[in-house]
Order: C-alpha cells, then sequence, then structure tokens
C-alpha cells in the first residue's frame, strides 16, 4: 500500500482544452493538405479549400493561445526565437506558420498586385510542405513522451490518419465529390490502426486503456468501422467517420496522460 | 564546472516530511501543486515487514526528456548541473510535464509557467543549502558537487553501501541519488493491485 | 540555588541582528528562479515557534506584514539549524482567513454551543468577564473560577493570573492527560523532574529501548535529531511497540508487544539483570537505596513469565537484557513523553527508572543527563496570595498545603501527586463537589480533543456562569463560550521567555515580526488589561512588555536589545553526576540522598513501593483496543486548518490488521465508522489495511474529527480520538487519566462527501 506526506504531480496535465486543440490542429494540417494538393493540381475548387485552411488554422491558433496560462504574457513570441528540434510542437508552431503564410499570401496574391509575381506552385510547395509538419507533429508530440505507454508509435500513424478521416469527411459534407473514394480509405486505415492499437500496448497500459475508456474507444470504433463500410451513403459516411475520428483523438489525448507504473 | 546533484540516506529518512513542507513555504509553491513529497510503502507480512520512506521532487536529470522537448526552449540545463525553467520564455503548453518520468512537474497557474524543484538556485547562489537539505532533521539529505572529489556528497557516496536512483530504465540519469534502500531489491515500485 | 550571574554566562557565538536580504544582484541572470519574497527587503527576527509544546528557536524572515519563511538557527539548542514540518507550515495560521479576528460575545439567551455571537471591542469584553469574575468572587469565592491552557501564554493565564486571583484551580493538559506519571514517578525514584526537553544523552548512546516511544511519527525537533544523531553513531535500537511504527522500521528488533504489558516486560528485565548478574554494581551501591528488596521483590517476574503476558517469546526477552547490559551504561530506555496508557502508568515508569538505574546511565554519558534550568529572576511583583498549581512537579518532599483563607484545589485527595488533573476539574462543574467551580478560563488548549468524556464535559460548559475562551482559531469549543478573546498568534507578539531545562540550560526570547493582524491582541496585554479590571493591577506593575522583559533580562547581565540580536542565551549545565561530585553537591532530591529503587515515600503514602504488574483490561468480544499517536505532519488538533499541513496530510486513517480486515470485509479505500463502548461512533475514516499492527489493536493520530464549521479546512475530516475516549483509568499517584482503555468496533461507512482541500483553499483566498 503506498501513502503520500503530499502528493506527486499525476493529474491531469491536459484538459478539454487541449484535447479540443488536437481535433482542430487535425482539422487545420488536414485541410492545409488538401489545399496544397488542390493547389499544385491547380484544381478549382482550391480556392474554397484555401479559405478553409487559413480559417482553421487561425481557429486552432487561436485556440492555443486562449488556453495558455502565459497568454497575457505572449511568450508564444519565443517559439519564433528558438531553435528547439527536438520539440514537436516547435515543429507545429513553424509548420502551422508556414502553411498560414502561404494560405494568406494565396488569398492576398488575388488582391494585391505586389504579390501576383509570387508563383501559385511555390506557395503551394511551401503550403504542402507546412501541412505536412503540421500533420506529423501532434503525432510526435505524444509519442515523443516514452515514458507514457499509451502515446506509444502508433500514434505516429494515428493521428495524420485520422487528421485526413476528418477533414475528408468534411469535404465530402460540403460536396467535394472527389473526396470519397480517399474518405472510404481513410476510414478504413483508421479502422485498421484503432483495431491493432491495443495490442501493441504493455499490460497496465491497455488494461488503464480499457478500464478508462473502453465505451469511448468502441464507440470510436464503431463509429469509424460504419463510415468505412458505408459505401452507398457517402454523406452518412462521412458525418459518422468525423465523429468517430474527432472521439479517438479526444479520448487519445485525455486517456493517454496516464503515466507508466514505476515510481 | 559543477555537476550538481543530490544524496538522501533511506536508512535516515523518517518520512516526516519536513522537507516537502520548508520547500512548499520558501518556494511559495501553489495549493494543489507539489515540488516534493514523501512517498511510504510497507514491504512484507507481520511481523517481518520494513517500511520505505521515499522523498520525490525533480531529479535534476543528466539526461533530462523535459528539455529537447520544450518548444521555446524555456526549460534548459545549466552548466552545473540544473534544470531550470526561464519564466519569460515559458508558454505553458506542458510538453515538459507530459515528457517528465518522475510527475515532478506542474503549471503554476498564477504565473503562466511550468515549474518544478529548482534545487533552491537561489539559496546555493548565495551559499547556502537547499530548503529540503537544511531542514531535515534527521541528516538524511546532501546537497553538492558530484565532480569534485572532496565534498561531502562524493565521500558519502563513495563510502556508501547500496545506491538506487528513480526509473533507471529511462535513461535519464537522475542526479537524486538514494542510499540504503530498505527492501533487498532496491527501490520499491508500485504494484498494480489486483 | 543562587550562582554569580556573569561567571556562567555564555553567550552564543554569532550575534545576528537584522539582515536584509534584498536585491536581485546576486541571481542567476536566466531564470527568475527566487520565489518573490525573496528578492524584496527581508528583515529577519528572532523567533520561538508555536507549533507544539517543543518551541524551537526560529528565525522568522519579514516582508511587510508577513512572515514567509521560519527556520532554525545553529546557536539554539533545540532546532540547531533545523525545523520540523510543523514548525516550517506554523506561519501559515498566522495568516488563515479562518482565525479568530474581533473579541465576540455571545448573544444574550442563546445556548452555549449554538454558535451565536456579536462582535465587541475589547474594552467591552474585558468589561463583561472582569464584572462576572467579580461576581463570581463574591458569590463563592475565588476558587470557583478554573484556569485551563497550554502554550507559551499559559504562564499568563495559568500560571500567574490563578495565582495572583487566589485559585488553585488552574491546571494544563500536559500534566495529567501527558507527562504526569512519568514526572511523578521520576520524583519519586531520583528526586528529578523529567522536564520539557526530555534530558537523554543520545549521541552517545550505543543501545536504545523505546517503549511506545514513536520518534519519527513524534517529530520533536532535536530529539529526531539526536536519535538520527546516535543511530549514526552506530547505536542498536529496539522498539516494543504492537504497531509497527516509523522508529520500529528503523530498528534492530521490534517487539510487537500486547498492549498494555509493558511493566512486564520491564519486570523481565530487571529479573535477567538480576538474577544474571548483569546490572552495574558499583553504580548502584554508590548511588541507590532498596537494592536488597528489589532482589526479594523480583523473584517471580521471570522471562517465562513475561511471555504468557506479552506475547514476546522469553528467549528474546533475555537476549535484549543481555544486549541492554553488555552495552551499559550507554544503554537507555528514555522516559517516552504521553505516559498517561492504563491507569497503572506510575508503577511502569518506576519500572522503567529502576531499569535504567541498573544499568547505570542516569548521569551518565549515553544514558540520562542531568538537566538545570538556566538562571533567570522573575520580574519584582508583590507576593502572590498561591503557589501556581498546574505546572512543576513537586515531588515527594513537597508541601501541598493551601495558605489561610485559600480553599484546596477541587481534585485534592483524589491522587497522590501535588499538581492539579485537569480532568478531575471537570465534575465540580457539575456536582459543586467538593465545592461548585462557576467559570473557566480556556486559553489555547482544546477542550474537546484533550480532556476525556467529551460528553461530561459539555455538560459541565453548560453549568457554567461564565466561560472564557482564549484562542486563535475557532475550534468547537470556543464556540461554546461566553466571551472569546481573539490572541495575536505567535509570530505577532512578544511573550515571556521560554527557559529551557537542559545539559547547556538557555533562555529563548520571541520578537514580534510585525504588528498583530485584525483586532488581536497578545496574551500579556490581556493578562494585564484584565489584571487591571479584577482588582490584580499591583501584580502588573510593569507598563510594558519591553520593560517586563528588559528587567529580566538584567538579572543575567544583558539588556532586551542585546538579547533581541542574539535570540538564545546559553548557560553552563551541570549534565553528569562527576560534575556534581566535583562540587560536594547531589542531584538527587529524594527523602535518602539517593535513587530510591524502593520508595519509602510511596510505601507511607499506602501505594505499592515496587512495581507489581497488573494485567490490562480485557478487550471485549468484536472489539479493538483504541491506540492513538501522532503523524509527523499534524500537532494535536491545532494544525488541520493549516493550508499547508492538509496538502501533506489531511484527514487520519484508521490502522487495521490486513487479517481482520479480510475477515470484515474491508477493501482498499473503503471507509469504516468507528464506534466505542458506550456507542459512541465517529467518522467516516479511511480505513488503512496494514500488516504493521497486531490483530487486537486498531490506531489512529490524534487531532482529526473536528466539528467546527469556522475550520473550514478541519471541519468532517476523519476521526476523532478524544470523542471515543469516554472512559479514563485514574493513575491514582499521578492522578494522570489512562486513555487506552477504550475500545472500538468498526463498521462499513460511506465514502464522507468532502471538497477536496486544496478546492477549499483555493475558493478561500477569493
Amino acid at each position: 500500500m503506498t501513502e503520500f506526506y503530499g502528493l506527486p504531480n499525476t493529474g491531469e496535465f491536459w484538459h478539454w482544452t487541449n484535447a479540443l486543440h488536437f481535433v482542430l490542429v487535425g482539422l487545420a494540417g488536414g485541410m492545409a493538405f488538401l489545399a496544397a494538393i488542390l493547389t499544385l493540381r491547380q484544381h478549382p475548387e482550391r480556392k474554397r479549400y484555401w479559405w478553409l485552411a487559413g480559417i482553421l488554422i487561425a481557429l486552432d491558433l487561436f485556440v492555443l493561445w486562449a488556453e495558455s496560462p502565459a497568454r497575457w504574457r505572449f511568450s508564444h513570441i519565443w517559439l519564433f526565437f528558438s531553435f528547439e528540434p527536438g520539440a514537436p510542437i516547435w515543429w507545429g508552431a513553424w509548420g502551422l506558420s508556414a502553411a498560414m503564410a502561404a494560405v494568406a499570401l494565396l488569398l492576398l496574391k488575388q488582391w494585391v498586385r505586389l504579390l501576383e509575381r509570387i508563383p501559385e506552385g511555390v506557395l503551394g510547395v511551401v503550403l504542402l510542405l507546412g501541412s505536412l509538419v503540421a500533420l506529423a507533429y501532434p503525432g510526435f508530440a505524444l509519442a515523443v513522451n516514452t515514458t507514457r505507454p499509451l502515446w506509444n508509435s502508433m500514434m505516429l500513424a494515428i493521428f495524420p490518419i485520422t487528421a485526413l478521416l476528418m477533414v475528408l469527411a468534411i469535404a465530402i459534407l460540403l460536396g467535394s465529390t472527389w473526396a470519397k473514394r480517399w474518405e472510404v480509405w481513410a476510414a478504413a486505415l483508421s479502422l485498421g490502426l484503432l483495431l491493432a492499437y491495443p495490442f501493441t500496448l504493455q499490460e497496465a497500459a491497455r488494461e488503464h486503456l480499457f478500464r478508462e475508456g473502453l465505451v469511448g474507444y468502441a464507440l470510436a470504433g464503431l463509429l469509424i468501422a460504419v463510415a468505412a463500410l458505408l459505401f452507398r451513403n457517402p454523406r452518412w459516411a462521412a458525418a459518422l467517420g468525423l465523429a468517430g475520428a474527432v472521439g479517438l483523438r479526444w479520448l487519445l489525448v485525455m486517456v493517454g496522460q496516464f503515466q507508466s507504473p514505476g515510481l | 564546472m559543477a555537476r550538481l546533484g543530490m544524496l538522501i540516506d533511506l536508512s535516515a529518512c523518517v518520512g516526516c516530511a519536513a522537507c516537502a513542507v520548508a520547500c512548499k513555504m520558501e518556494n511559495q509553491v501553489p495549493a494543489g501543486a507539489n515540488r516534493l513529497w514523501i512517498r511510504e510503502r510497507e514491504v512484507g507480512v507481520f511481523p517481518d515487514l520494513t517500511v520505505e520512506f521515499r522523498p520525490e521532487q525533480c531529479n535534476h536529470c543528466e539526461n533530462p526528456p523535459c528539455v529537447p522537448v520544450c518548444p521555446t526552449g524555456a526549460s534548459y540545463q545549466t552548466q552545473d548541473g540544473l534544470v531550470q525553467v526561464d519564466y519569460n520564455k515559458c508558454i505553458a503548453c506542458g510538453a515538459c510535464i507530459a515528457a517528465c518520468p518522475y510527475d515532478a512537474r506542474y503549471i503554476d497557474k498564477k504565473g503562466g509557467y511550468a515549474d518544478k524543484c529548482t534545487f533552491c538556485s537561489h539559496r546555493v547562489a548565495k551559499g547556502q543549502q537547499p530548503a529540503c537539505v537544511e531542514t531535515c532533521p534527521t541528516y538524511a539529505r546532501i546537497f553538492g558537487d558530484l565532480d569534485d572529489p572532496n565534498s561531502e556528497i562524493s565521500k558519502t557516496l563513495e563510502a556508501a553501501g547500496r545506491q538506487d536512483v528513480l526509473r533507471p530504465d529511462m535513461g535519464t540519469r537522475p542526479k537524486v541519488i538514494y542510499l540504503n534502500a530498505p527492501s533487498k531489491k532496491g527501490l520499491t515500485q508500485e504494484v498494480m493491485e489486483s | 540555588m543562587k550562582l554569580p550571574r556573569r561567571s556562567f554566562l555564555k553567550l552564543s557565538a554569532a550575534t545576528v541582528g537584522a539582515v536584509s536580504l534584498g536585491g536581485a544582484a546576486t541571481l542567476t541572470s536566466r531564470a527568475k528562479a527566487a520565489p518573490a519574497w525573496y528578492t524584496k527587503e527581508v528583515k529577519q527576527v528572532f523567533q520561538i515557534c508555536e507549533n507544539c509544546f517543543w518551541r524551537c528557536g526560529i528565525r522568522a524572515s519579514v516582508v511587510g506584514n508577513r512572515v514567509y519563511k521560519v527556520d532554525g538557527y545553529k546557536e539554539n539548542p533545540k532546532s540547531r539549524g533545523m525545523l520540523c514540518p510543523r514548525g516550517q507550515a506554523a506561519p501559515a495560521q498566522t495568516y488563515d482567513p479562518d482565525r479568530l479576528k474581533k473579541p465576540l460575545i455571545r448573544i444574550e439567551g442563546s445556548e452555549r454551543g449554538a454558535g451565536k455571537y456579536r462582535e465587541a471591542t475589547w474594552e467591552e469584553a474585558l468589561d463583561y468577564i472582569a464584572k462576572k469574575m467579580l461576581g463570581l468572587k463574591e458569590q463563592y469565592g475565588p476558587e470557583s473560577i478554573a484556569f485551563f491552557g497550554h502554550g507559551t501564554g499559559d504562564g499568563w493565564f495559568v500560571d500567574f493570573l490563578p495565582a495572583a486571583w487566589g485559585s488553585p484551580n488552574a491546571a494544563k493538559p500536559s500534566v495529567s492527560l501527558c507527562t504526569a506519571p512519568r514526572e511523578v514517578a521520576a520524583q519519586y525514584t531520583f528526586g528529578r523532574a523529567i522536564g520539557g526537553h526530555e534530558p537523554i544523552d543520545w549521541p552517545n548512546t550505543k543501545y536504545i529501548v523505546l517503549i511506545g516511544h514513536h520518534i519519527g511519527e513524534d517529530t520533536h525537533n532535536t530529539q529526531l535529531q539526536e536519535f538520527s544523531e546516535a543511530r549514526k553513531n552506530g547505536a542498536k535500537l529496539v522498539v516494543v511497540d504492537p504497531r509497527f511504527s516509523t522508529a520500529a522500521a528503523k530498528a534492530d528488533r521490534w517487539l510487537p508487544i500486547k498492549p498494555g504489558t509493558d511493566t512486564a516486560l520491564l519486570l523481565a528485565w530487571i529479573h535477567v539483570l538480576i538474577s544474571e548478574n548483569l546490572y552495574d554494581k558499583a553504580y548502584v551501591e554508590k548511588y541507590t537505596v532498596g537494592m536488597d528488596k528489589l532482589v526479594a521483590h523480583i523473584k517471580p517476574y521471570t522471562p517465562e513469565w513475561a511471555e504468557q503476558q506479552t506475547e514476546i517469546p522469553a528467549q528474546v526477552i533475555r537476549e535484549v537484557a543481555r544486549e541492554m547490559a553488555q552495552h551499559k551504561p550507554k544503554a537507555v530506555l528514555p522516559p517516552t513523553r504521553h505516559t498517561v496508557w492504563y491507569g497503572n502508568d506510575t508503577q511502569r515508569m518506576r519500572a522503567s527508572y529502576i531499569l535504567n538505574a541498573l544499568l547505570g546511565n542516569y548521569g551518565r554519558e549515553g544514558g540520562f543527563y542531568i538537566a538545570m534550568p538556566p538562571y533567570l529572576e522573575k520580574y519584582p511583583t508583590p507576593p502572590l496570595p498561591l503557589e501556581p498549581a498546574a505546572g512543576g512537579c513537586a515531588g515527594p518532599t513537597a508541601v501541598d498545603k493551601e495558605p489561610e483563607g485559600y480553599k484546596p484545589r477541587a481534585d485534592k485527595g483524589k491522587f497522590l501527586a501535588k499538581t492539579t488533573a485537569i480532568q478531575e476539574l471537570i465534575e465540580p462543574m457539575i456536582t459543586g463537589q467538593p465545592y461548585p467551580i462557576k467559570g473557566l478560563f480556556a486559553y489555547g488548549i482544546n477542550l474537546f480533543h484533550a480532556i476525556p468524556n467529551v460528553p461530561r464535559t459539555k455538560e459541565a460548559l453548560k453549568n457554567l456562569e461564565l466561560y472564557v475562551a482564549i484562542d486563535v482559531l475557532p475550534q468547537e469549543h470556543v464556540m461554546w463560550a461566553d466571551v472569546i478573546l481573539p490572541e495575536a498568534t505567535y509570530l505577532e507578539r512578544y511573550d515571556d521567555f521560554v527557559t529551557v531545562s537542559h545539559k547547556t540550560p538557555f533562555i529563548q526570547l520571541r520578537v514580534p515580526a510585525h504588528e498583530p493582524l485584525y483586532d488581536t491582541k497578545p496574551g500579556w496585554w490581556i493578562a494585564k488589561e484584565l489584571g487591571k479590571r479584577i482588582g490584580l493591577e499591583q501584580y502588573f506593575p510593569w507598563q510594558t512588555i519591553e520593560e517586563y522583559l528588559d528587567t529580566r533580562m538584567q538579572s543575567v547581565g544583558l539588556d532586551l536589545e542585546t538579547m533581541k540580536s542574539m535570540g538564545t542565551m546559553v548557560q553552563n549545565g551541570k549534565p553528569w553526576l562527576s560534575d556534581w561530585e566535583k562540587e560536594g553537591q547531589n542531584p538527587f532530591n529524594t527523602p535518602s540522598g539517593k535513587i530510591e529503587l524502593y520508595s519509602e515515600s510511596l510505601a507511607k503514602a499506602g501505594f505499592d513501593p515496587l512495581p507489581k504488574y497488573e494485567p490490562p483490561q480485557p478487550v471485549p468480544e468484536g472489539y479493538y483496543r483504541l491506540l492513538y499517536g501522532r503523524s509527523p505532519v499534524h500537532t494535536f488538533a491545532r494544525t488541520q486548518n493549516n493550508p499547508v499541513l492538509m496538502e501533506m496530510e489531511s484527514s487520519n486513517s484508521v490502522w487495521l490488521n490486513a487479517e481482520e480486515a479480510a475477515r470484515l470485509g474491508f477493501k482498499p479505500g473503503d471507509y469504516a465508522y468507528l464506534i466505542n463502548q458506550d456507542g459512541v461512533r465517529e467518522g467516516p475514516v479511511r480505513v488503512k489495511i496494514t500488516q504493521r499492527i497486531r490483530k487486537d489493536a486498531v490506531y489512529i493520530t490524534h487531532g482529526f474529527g473536528h466539528k467546527a464549521k469556522g475550520m473550514t479546512l478541519a471541519d468532517g475530516r476523519g476521526a476523532s480520538d478524544s470523542y471515543l475516549q469516554t472512559r479514563y483509568t485514574l493513575d491514582r499517584i499521578s492522578g494522570g487519566a489512562g486513555l487506552r482503555n477504550n475500545f472500538v468496533k468498526l463498521e462499513k461507512a460511506p465514502a464522507p462527501k468532502l471538497k477536496s482541500v486544496v478546492k477549499l483553499i483555493k475558493e478561500r483566498r477569493a
């Protein structure tokens, strides 16, 4: 039996606001990625996706600032005056900012003559690179913590894939028919990862996942499974897939804060 | 440069928590957060028993997982081996808390930054001992330069029997060293309750 | 015995004045790691901790109106530069928003305990009290007012004021609810007190036997330090305790003794030392009387007999006795402190002292040293009508006679000792026998968490015509008073000097760190203002407390200002027998002038001159004996509203043997009610399922189970052992109240619905 005088800091360190960010960043990065692809392929819908990417990135950055206890110190500026290649969040700040800059320029190009000289393709590449970083970094931000056994290297796959699932689902719901095929793949991959994940865990971690999150995990799995199998009705598939992906990400961020036993 | 570390003699420690309270007062640690706490475990079956009283805090690791993950460089390591937080640069993102295997860090909500044991660098700078070391009424703690062979900590380690650190498997190379763990198997670990 | 003043003065090595720690110049450049207060203008004053009765000399670091940190200092023989957790956290009480802030008067017609009060000025409150006191004196006599108290200010309210007023009914709980048996036994054996700072030469001892003495959970600072030193110096440790205490975890041997049988063990050890000729013959020859009678008396108390009583194997008993003897005279059984266990405790302590004497350790290195009080004159006042009756340990040679025109103390005749027994002064408040007690002052003492049989205390309070509480927190018993006087906390006031009998006797000064917060006043001011109003002005001839302290300091060749820069004044002592013999003096103030193994005085008074064994009351079927003790982070019932300490430990728990827990169906995390033999129910309290206790007893730490709505952190947490101690066994020699003959059974309880301490702390700040 373990007793304490005082307590170690074992409480939750990332709250619902952080879980929200992990959803929004998936939307932001994923949407930026779609926008980049559409830009490079000079797809007619690309303008619309510049707006979507821009709004979602801005929203995510706003939430990140607003939920920080340091918000009024504006210390976030230091993200851009440091070089921290070991920090996934540093990469994320730069990736999201690069993507935001690219999107902003792509949008402003329409009205500001000075910017007309910058080729769309170049901005498209910047947007692509930024979006790839934005898609990758949340998984790394979790997996880098080797002391948290629920955040193993599966995060590196689950987060980008579910991010794509979410934005492709939104694309379908907005009427972008080209998204349908990709969304089903994203849903199928997500389901595969979700089914495999518990088997990649140490016993203590798996026990914790099922004790704290069995219902949520099963529900997310169910939603994504249905989304993957629902070929007939793409709009329903999209909605369920979106919900499942959001739920899975949220659950992994909250339940995954589990500290590995060893103390 | 120095390599500062802390030694805790578990055969002397009675788990009185004077260190934890002194730290709380000295550093005005906010309610709900702790820089230092005592973990107490009984080992054995009546009447063959022992009890481990184990103070825990930031280990000022030589290979600290909390430093590379900090996106602003607020979490840094000094030349003399302390792991510190530059409050001005901290954005309270919590990446360092996620990375720490020892539950040593917390967010100071009022200040808006991450915080933890600093080995009382403000006292050390004036030639004083950290608050926990100074107050300990059982002489269980020694703080000093591990690289100085004439320091009290080095000499004690030299002559010591069993030495342990927390979670050596994590590769952090902690600099809080425990002597004379009461259980023959070393520092106790949580047993998942069936 | 007066000694020339300057010849024994030993000024402390370093004089420390007010030190300013301002400026950020020396801080590391990058991180602002220094706490905010540290970078400001920090003033330091010498203080005396008040979070327990050890009273360490400390240094307080003050910024403006706030003490941020206290620390020990090396020159003080109590703290020696270190401090326990209670001491470190004590300043938090001064800034506790639940503190009493203004004098309160109970609303006319309201019931005692209903908590209906109105604020008043000090003038009104003191006038009210004075009027009532004079009325009671007129009607019933000055003895009709009892004065209870403990704490550094108790000198004013329990020693001085009642003696000046003319009431012998002044009592401190530290006597009959704590140390009485060991003090009285020491008087009848050595002719000397043990005293508040137990005189054990820990650093030099080689073999320590602790009987129930839970050092480590009992965190008396110096004792803990020296105990650790002893172990570092290679001393062997034997712990005798039904529970595997912290000390037991450090021991070479743990003897899980059956509760209540310690005297049998002590007698068996004496038996082995005598029968195997292992005792210190030269010492016994030179310094003791009654050995021949002891030899005859001890015959039946064999280790085999003791095994039957104690459940400790005879072989172990023999081995320990032999080991003790091997290390004599550097083998010691310290006297412990709270000795009121089973009602026959004076005799148990007699056995312990006899054993120590046989080891030849009294007055020698590695054993008991001889503590001397420091020299310091009282402030000259007209002679007091009475001798203070509460503290002090008058032994066989003292006279217990009241002066002409004054009544004896109301508990006289109930027991042999000449000091008051606080729990025996409750009955007269109800029955009016031997005479009515109609008034009560409670200074700092917690009436419902110290005195056993709480229902009786409550009934007594209801019968009083005047009940005044002087305290700092709205404790449950405080909110029963007619008048509540809020004292300033220790950091905000001067007090009389604390004098410590010791190897190197010393005097400590308390200097206020800042002005009292709210409308609170120091105890000395309250005593003086009250004294003026009740005709005792002549006993307070000094104008200010500074004058009082300065005058006293002059008697040792210093003044207050110098003392303020020193904090502690250390004098020379006479710790060893050789020191006394050198001067041709005898430390043993017994009738025979020697250590009395056989006590003629006890025999004359009708008690056993040599300790006999009495088996403890048996544990009723289905019950457990209720044992209690200390938590290292709490002090009695005074710290459960301290936010820092409550974060360390927010409740007590009931220790239950793991097999018993399984049998009763308790699982980890379960809660229980504790129901005693009289049906009193406490809890819910968390069950600590543990291997560390015998099956016939349960254990809780004292001081929880508060029922005080005004103490937001303390209220409703844990279980109160005091409330469960409805019975006590009176020790007819010392007047001590044996508290361990209370038994409880456990019933499953729902987890209490309480807000977390952290949440409450954060809410209170708002």
